[in-house]
Protein backbone atom coordinates (compact mmCIF):
# COMPACT_ATOMS: atom_id res chain seq x y z
CA UNK A 1 0.00 0.00 0.00
CA UNK A 2 2.82 2.83 0.80
CA UNK A 3 3.99 2.29 -2.96
CA UNK A 4 0.87 3.77 -3.92
CA UNK A 5 2.00 7.27 -1.88
CA UNK A 6 5.66 6.88 -4.05
CA UNK A 7 3.55 7.03 -7.27
CA UNK A 8 1.83 9.76 -5.78
CA UNK A 9 4.59 11.61 -4.92
CA UNK A 10 5.92 11.40 -8.76
CA UNK A 11 3.07 12.52 -10.19
CA UNK A 12 2.95 15.60 -7.38
CA UNK A 13 6.86 16.16 -8.27
CA UNK A 14 6.13 15.73 -12.15
CA UNK A 15 3.23 18.14 -12.28
CA UNK A 16 5.21 20.85 -10.08
CA UNK A 17 7.79 20.66 -12.10
CA UNK A 18 5.19 21.29 -15.31
CA UNK A 19 3.95 24.23 -13.82
CA UNK A 20 7.68 25.58 -12.43
CA UNK A 21 7.98 25.21 -16.37
CA UNK A 22 5.24 27.44 -17.21
CA UNK A 23 5.84 29.93 -15.08
CA UNK A 24 9.46 30.68 -16.31
CA UNK A 25 7.93 30.97 -19.83
CA UNK A 26 5.13 33.43 -18.40
CA UNK A 27 7.42 35.35 -16.76
CA UNK A 28 9.89 35.55 -19.65
CA UNK A 29 7.12 36.73 -22.11
CA UNK A 30 8.63 39.54 -23.02
CA UNK A 31 12.61 38.64 -22.80
CA UNK A 32 14.56 39.55 -25.90
CA UNK A 33 17.74 39.47 -24.68
CA UNK A 34 20.13 36.45 -22.86
CA UNK A 35 21.87 35.86 -19.89
CA UNK A 36 24.88 37.56 -21.05
CA UNK A 37 23.06 40.45 -22.80
CA UNK A 38 23.01 39.73 -26.61
CA UNK A 39 20.15 39.70 -28.68
CA UNK A 40 18.55 36.34 -28.41
CA UNK A 41 15.11 36.24 -27.40
CA UNK A 42 13.61 33.76 -24.96
CA UNK A 43 12.14 29.87 -26.49
CA UNK A 44 9.43 28.68 -24.55
CA UNK A 45 10.31 25.42 -22.33
CA UNK A 46 8.56 22.66 -22.69
CA UNK A 47 8.39 19.29 -20.13
CA UNK A 48 8.52 15.57 -21.73
CA UNK A 49 6.79 13.02 -19.55
CA UNK A 50 7.78 9.13 -19.42
CA UNK A 51 5.77 6.31 -17.35
CA UNK A 52 7.69 5.02 -14.56
CA UNK A 53 10.26 7.25 -11.27
CA UNK A 54 13.17 8.89 -12.06
CA UNK A 55 15.37 6.36 -10.11
CA UNK A 56 13.60 3.18 -11.39
CA UNK A 57 11.49 3.25 -14.47
CA UNK A 58 10.02 0.02 -14.19
CA UNK A 59 8.18 0.60 -11.24
CA UNK A 60 4.77 2.75 -11.60
CA UNK A 61 4.89 6.75 -11.71
CA UNK A 62 6.19 9.35 -14.06
CA UNK A 63 8.92 11.19 -14.32
CA UNK A 64 10.25 14.36 -16.28
CA UNK A 65 12.22 12.43 -19.21
CA UNK A 66 13.30 16.32 -20.26
CA UNK A 67 13.04 19.68 -20.51
CA UNK A 68 12.62 20.94 -24.15
CA UNK A 69 13.12 24.04 -26.02
CA UNK A 70 9.91 24.48 -28.48
CA UNK A 71 11.60 24.83 -31.94
CA UNK A 72 8.43 27.18 -33.67
CA UNK A 73 8.65 30.36 -34.81
CA UNK A 74 9.59 33.66 -32.85
CA UNK A 75 6.76 36.03 -32.90
CA UNK A 76 8.02 39.23 -34.79
CA UNK A 77 6.36 42.31 -34.50
CA UNK A 78 6.65 45.55 -36.17
CA UNK A 79 8.34 47.92 -33.89
CA UNK A 80 10.53 50.40 -36.16
CA UNK A 81 11.21 52.98 -33.10
CA UNK A 82 12.51 49.76 -30.69
CA UNK A 83 16.19 50.12 -30.14
CA UNK A 84 15.86 46.02 -30.01
CA UNK A 85 14.55 46.17 -34.24
CA UNK A 86 16.10 44.64 -37.33
CA UNK A 87 17.11 46.07 -40.38
CA UNK A 88 13.49 45.73 -41.75
CA UNK A 89 11.96 47.15 -38.23
CA UNK A 90 11.22 43.98 -36.62
CA UNK A 91 11.76 42.86 -33.01
CA UNK A 92 11.48 39.30 -32.27
CA UNK A 93 9.72 38.22 -28.82
CA UNK A 94 9.67 34.75 -27.34
CA UNK A 95 7.40 32.11 -28.50
CA UNK A 96 5.41 32.07 -25.83
CA UNK A 97 1.20 32.31 -26.03
CA UNK A 98 -0.12 33.51 -22.33
CA UNK A 99 -4.00 32.00 -23.50
CA UNK A 100 -1.62 28.54 -23.88
CA UNK A 101 0.46 28.62 -20.77
CA UNK A 102 -2.50 29.38 -18.54
CA UNK A 103 -4.71 26.31 -19.86
CA UNK A 104 -1.64 24.39 -19.29
CA UNK A 105 -1.44 25.61 -15.82
CA UNK A 106 -4.51 25.22 -15.23
CA UNK A 107 -4.15 21.24 -16.33
CA UNK A 108 -1.37 21.21 -14.07
CA UNK A 109 -2.84 22.43 -11.24
CA UNK A 110 -6.17 19.62 -11.44
CA UNK A 111 -3.57 16.71 -12.50
CA UNK A 112 -1.61 18.23 -9.11
CA UNK A 113 -4.95 17.69 -7.03
CA UNK A 114 -6.06 14.75 -8.48
CA UNK A 115 -2.82 13.25 -7.27
CA UNK A 116 -3.48 14.41 -3.54
CA UNK A 117 -6.49 13.25 -3.74
CA UNK A 118 -5.26 9.30 -4.58
CA UNK A 119 -2.32 9.40 -1.98
CA UNK A 120 -5.52 10.68 0.63
CA UNK A 121 -7.34 7.70 -0.40
CA UNK A 122 -4.62 5.21 -0.16
CA UNK A 123 -3.92 6.97 3.63
CA UNK A 124 -8.08 6.31 4.57
CA UNK A 125 -7.89 2.68 2.68
CA UNK A 126 -4.64 2.31 4.98
CA UNK A 127 -5.93 3.40 8.22
CA UNK A 128 -9.32 1.38 7.64
CA UNK A 129 -7.48 -2.15 7.17
CA UNK A 130 -5.47 -0.93 10.00
CA UNK A 131 -8.47 -1.41 12.01
CA UNK A 132 -8.65 -5.00 11.43
CA UNK A 133 -6.13 -5.04 14.48
CA UNK A 134 -7.98 -3.45 16.62
CA UNK B 1 -5.69 -27.63 10.66
CA UNK B 2 -8.71 -26.51 13.33
CA UNK B 3 -6.96 -23.18 12.71
CA UNK B 4 -7.14 -23.25 8.55
CA UNK B 5 -10.90 -24.43 8.83
CA UNK B 6 -11.67 -21.77 11.20
CA UNK B 7 -9.91 -18.63 9.67
CA UNK B 8 -11.51 -19.86 5.87
CA UNK B 9 -14.81 -20.42 7.29
CA UNK B 10 -17.72 -17.96 6.35
CA UNK B 11 -17.02 -15.08 4.01
CA UNK B 12 -13.16 -13.96 5.89
CA UNK B 13 -11.45 -15.64 2.41
CA UNK B 14 -13.66 -13.89 0.30
CA UNK B 15 -13.53 -10.72 1.75
CA UNK B 16 -9.71 -10.82 1.71
CA UNK B 17 -9.67 -11.85 -1.33
CA UNK B 18 -11.53 -8.27 -2.06
CA UNK B 19 -9.31 -6.39 -0.42
CA UNK B 20 -6.52 -7.27 -2.01
CA UNK B 21 -8.58 -7.10 -5.43
CA UNK B 22 -8.54 -3.25 -4.08
CA UNK B 23 -5.69 -2.32 -3.05
CA UNK B 24 -4.14 -3.54 -6.68
CA UNK B 25 -6.85 -1.38 -8.27
CA UNK B 26 -5.50 1.17 -6.57
CA UNK B 27 -1.70 0.64 -7.37
CA UNK B 28 -3.18 1.23 -10.87
CA UNK B 29 -5.14 4.10 -10.42
CA UNK B 30 -2.56 5.80 -8.69
CA UNK B 31 -0.34 5.09 -11.74
CA UNK B 32 -3.15 5.99 -14.14
CA UNK B 33 -3.80 9.63 -12.48
CA UNK B 34 0.44 10.18 -12.03
CA UNK B 35 0.55 9.66 -16.15
CA UNK B 36 -2.27 11.53 -17.24
CA UNK B 37 -0.33 13.87 -18.68
CA UNK B 38 2.03 11.42 -20.03
CA UNK B 39 2.19 11.05 -24.12
CA UNK B 40 0.92 7.93 -25.60
CA UNK B 41 -0.08 6.18 -21.81
CA UNK B 42 -2.60 3.81 -21.99
CA UNK B 43 -4.92 4.07 -18.74
CA UNK B 44 -4.82 0.48 -17.18
CA UNK B 45 -7.13 -1.37 -14.52
CA UNK B 46 -8.74 -4.79 -13.38
CA UNK B 47 -12.25 -5.03 -14.45
CA UNK B 48 -14.23 -5.57 -11.38
CA UNK B 49 -16.95 -7.11 -13.12
CA UNK B 50 -14.59 -10.26 -14.06
CA UNK B 51 -12.79 -10.23 -10.47
CA UNK B 52 -17.02 -10.26 -9.09
CA UNK B 53 -17.55 -13.41 -11.40
CA UNK B 54 -14.63 -15.14 -10.81
CA UNK B 55 -15.56 -14.76 -6.92
CA UNK B 56 -19.15 -16.19 -7.43
CA UNK B 57 -18.15 -19.23 -9.34
CA UNK B 58 -15.61 -20.29 -6.59
CA UNK B 59 -18.23 -19.50 -4.22
CA UNK B 60 -20.56 -21.77 -6.03
CA UNK B 61 -17.97 -24.08 -6.21
CA UNK B 62 -16.60 -24.12 -2.63
CA UNK B 63 -20.79 -24.52 -1.53
CA UNK B 64 -20.79 -27.53 -3.65
CA UNK B 65 -17.23 -29.29 -2.11
CA UNK B 66 -16.28 -30.57 1.08
CA UNK B 67 -15.20 -27.55 4.09
CA UNK B 68 -11.47 -26.47 3.07
CA UNK B 69 -11.37 -28.14 -0.37
CA UNK B 70 -11.94 -24.86 -2.59
CA UNK B 71 -9.68 -22.50 -1.72
CA UNK B 72 -10.00 -18.19 -2.72
CA UNK B 73 -6.09 -16.93 -2.96
CA UNK B 74 -5.48 -18.27 -6.97
CA UNK B 75 -7.78 -16.01 -7.91
CA UNK B 76 -6.11 -13.69 -10.41
CA UNK B 77 -6.90 -10.53 -12.69
CA UNK B 78 -5.39 -9.38 -15.98
CA UNK B 79 -5.13 -5.94 -16.10
CA UNK B 80 -6.56 -4.15 -19.07
CA UNK B 81 -6.72 -0.91 -20.85
CA UNK B 82 -10.32 0.78 -20.86
CA UNK B 83 -11.46 0.71 -24.05
CA UNK B 84 -14.20 3.15 -24.26
CA UNK B 85 -12.16 6.51 -23.40
CA UNK B 86 -11.28 8.72 -25.93
CA UNK B 87 -7.84 9.16 -27.34
CA UNK B 88 -6.10 12.70 -26.87
CA UNK B 89 -3.99 14.10 -29.90
CA UNK B 90 -0.88 12.83 -27.75
CA UNK B 91 -2.00 9.36 -27.47
CA UNK B 92 -3.07 9.15 -23.89
CA UNK B 93 -6.74 7.74 -23.68
CA UNK B 94 -7.00 9.53 -20.01
CA UNK B 95 -10.38 10.06 -18.38
CA UNK B 96 -10.12 12.13 -15.56
CA UNK B 97 -13.87 11.65 -14.59
CA UNK B 98 -13.76 8.24 -14.61
CA UNK B 99 -10.06 7.60 -12.96
CA UNK B 100 -11.70 9.73 -9.75
CA UNK B 101 -14.65 8.14 -9.65
CA UNK B 102 -13.47 4.67 -10.25
CA UNK B 103 -10.74 5.53 -7.33
CA UNK B 104 -13.79 6.47 -4.95
CA UNK B 105 -15.69 3.58 -5.29
CA UNK B 106 -12.78 1.70 -4.89
CA UNK B 107 -11.88 3.24 -1.16
CA UNK B 108 -15.64 2.84 -0.52
CA UNK B 109 -15.50 -1.03 -1.35
CA UNK B 110 -12.40 -1.38 0.52
CA UNK B 111 -14.26 0.47 3.01
CA UNK B 112 -16.88 -1.88 3.00
CA UNK B 113 -15.14 -5.19 3.12
CA UNK B 114 -12.84 -4.18 5.78
CA UNK B 115 -15.68 -3.41 7.97
CA UNK B 116 -17.15 -6.82 7.36
CA UNK B 117 -14.18 -8.29 7.95
CA UNK B 118 -13.75 -6.95 11.10
CA UNK B 119 -17.08 -7.90 12.29
CA UNK B 120 -16.08 -11.64 10.95
CA UNK B 121 -13.21 -11.81 13.79
CA UNK B 122 -15.25 -10.16 16.59
CA UNK B 123 -17.71 -13.11 16.23
CA UNK B 124 -14.32 -15.15 16.17
CA UNK B 125 -12.78 -13.72 18.87
CA UNK B 126 -15.79 -13.46 21.68
CA UNK B 127 -16.43 -17.46 20.29
CA UNK B 128 -12.43 -17.73 21.46
CA UNK B 129 -13.14 -15.41 24.73
CA UNK B 130 -16.20 -17.62 25.70
CA UNK B 131 -17.48 -13.98 25.74
CA UNK B 132 -20.35 -11.73 24.22
CA UNK B 133 -18.95 -8.17 24.40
Amino acid sequence: MFDILDTGASGLMAQRIRLDTIAGNIANINTTRDADGKNDPYRRRFVVLAPGRADDPSLPGVHVQQVGIDPSPLIRRYEPGNPEADKEGYVSYPNIDLSIEYVNALEASRAYEANVTIMDTAKSMFTSSLRLLA
Amino acid sequence: MFLDRLLNQGNAPLLEQWLQFTEARERLLAEDVANVSTPHYQQKDLSLAQFQSALRERMNLRDSSPPGAVRFEDISMDVQSPRHNLMFHDGNNRSMEQLMTDQAKNALMHTLAVELLRQQYSVMEMALRERVS
